[in-house]
């Protein structure tokens, strides 16, 4: 299962196979770092907003797909309130990566991460942080990058198959 | 110089933002007693939300130095602290020469992994006209509320103290930095393992089991 995140409100992008999509939908809260996701209903976000499960969503995918406005080299807020608020995809105890403290698996799928980035004028350090977050975000899920792209609008997105 | 402290936690109390804060205004009192010449006020300002409030926009425009401090979410910026940087990106900070210092604090023990953190604020600053002057990179930042500040460069925060102690004096004199990335003073399999005593504590307080720590919401999931 394809799991797509975007602030993309509406979404004419053709995605071939299962796919399971959060955009933007009523208000969402930010994470406010209370780690009742971990503590308190382990697994799930305690804010119920209906976003509070995507931790659950990525423990089922194969592919975590994020289309994005590139944010200074960040994906936006919308969908980094997404992936703040999905930390419960990973266990709380440490484990050492690559000479590097990151976090315990909690399941046991590996994501494949491709990242599409739009703006106007992303410059090349945006695009060099871009790239430097999502493979540090591969590192932190135990997971592997695909691709990450930049386009100019997001309707240039239109012409392409996820 | 009027200084802006900002604290870029989500948190709204007890953050390691708040610490580093905290401590990096006690070491610019110290710096300013070395520089008699200059005259400081110090402004703290939460961005705890993802709006800017009119009178912390008021307290940041009249600032010559914005220091932010926040948690490393997910390899980048808190998304709410984001929304605060959009929201500033709006006014044209061109001819303000404002200069902005960055510390970004991790759970994890490496201080360079806010390394990608820190570029988001330097980019943003190259966007909106504001002048980026350097930052640190605080590893083991789940440790700090726990450990003492000790004076003469002692105990676990050393390195944290010394890291904050050099940006104090890079403000005070209106000077750049390189990034600097710190961890604590502490073994890490050691605080990996009080991280992992600290969460068994936690999720206990909370009624749960410690086998609850790796629950999976969906049942189909458990293996």
């Amino acid at each position: 299962m394809k799991l797509i995140i975007t602030d993309m409100k509406n979404f004419n992008i053709p995605v071939d196979g299962d796919y399971t999509i959060i955009r933007p939908q009523g208000n969402i809260h930010h994470c406010v770092g209370c780690f009742g996701c971990w503590v308190k209903t382990p697994g799930k976000c305690v804010i119920r907003d209906g976003y509070e499960s995507t931790g659950n969503d990525m423990g089922k995918c194969t592919e975590l797909i994020f289309i994005s406005q590139c944010c200074y080299g960040s994906v936006s807020p919308f969908v980094k309130t997404v992936q703040d608020r999905a930390i419960s995809y990973i266990h709380p105890d440490f484990v050492l990566r690559k000479g590097e403290m990151h976090h315990k698996r909690r399941y046991q799928n590996v994501i494949t991460i491709s990242a599409y980035f739009y703006g106007e004028d992303i410059s090349e350090a945006e695009k060099t942080t871009a790239r430097n977050i999502i493979a540090a975000n591969a590192d932190n899920y135990d997971g592997l990058v695909k691709n990450v792209c930049f386009y100019k609008t997001a309707r240039e997105l239109e012409n392409m198959v996820l | 110089m009027k200084i802006a402290l900002i604290n870029g936690s989500p948190k709204v109390n007890n953050s390691a933002s708040g610490i580093l804060l905290a401590d990096l205004k006690r070491n610019l009192a110290k710096a300013k007693s070395n520089h008699h010449s200059v005259k400081t006020q110090i402004k703290e300002i939460s961005l705890h939300n993802p709006i800017v409030s009119q009178e912390s926009f008021a307290a940041l425009e009249s600032a010559e130095a914005w220091v932010f401090a926040c948690p490393l979410y997910v390899d980048g910026l808190p998304a709410h602290l984001l929304s605060c940087l959009i929201q500033l990106a709006e006014t044209d900070w061109q001819d303000h020469q404002i200069q902005i210092y960055g510390i970004v604090n991790c759970g994890f023990y490496e201080g360079i992994q806010a390394e990608f953190a820190l570029d988001i604020l330097q980019n943003w600053c190259l966007k909106t006209g504001l002048l980026w002057s350097g930052g640190i990179g605080v590893g083991g930042g789940g440790a700090l509320g726990q450990l003492p500040t000790l004076e003469n460069g002692h105990g676990p925060k050393a390195p944290v103290e010394k890291a904050l102690r050099t940006m104090a004096e890079k403000i005070i004199q209106c000077e750049t930095q390189e990034n600097n990335y710190v961890s604590i003073a502490f073994p890490r399999f050691l605080y990996k393992l009080a991280a992992q005593v600290g969460w068994r504590q936690l999720i206990r307080a909370n009624g749960r089991k410690i086998r609850d720590l790796g629950n999976r919401p969906d049942p189909k999931l458990h293996k």
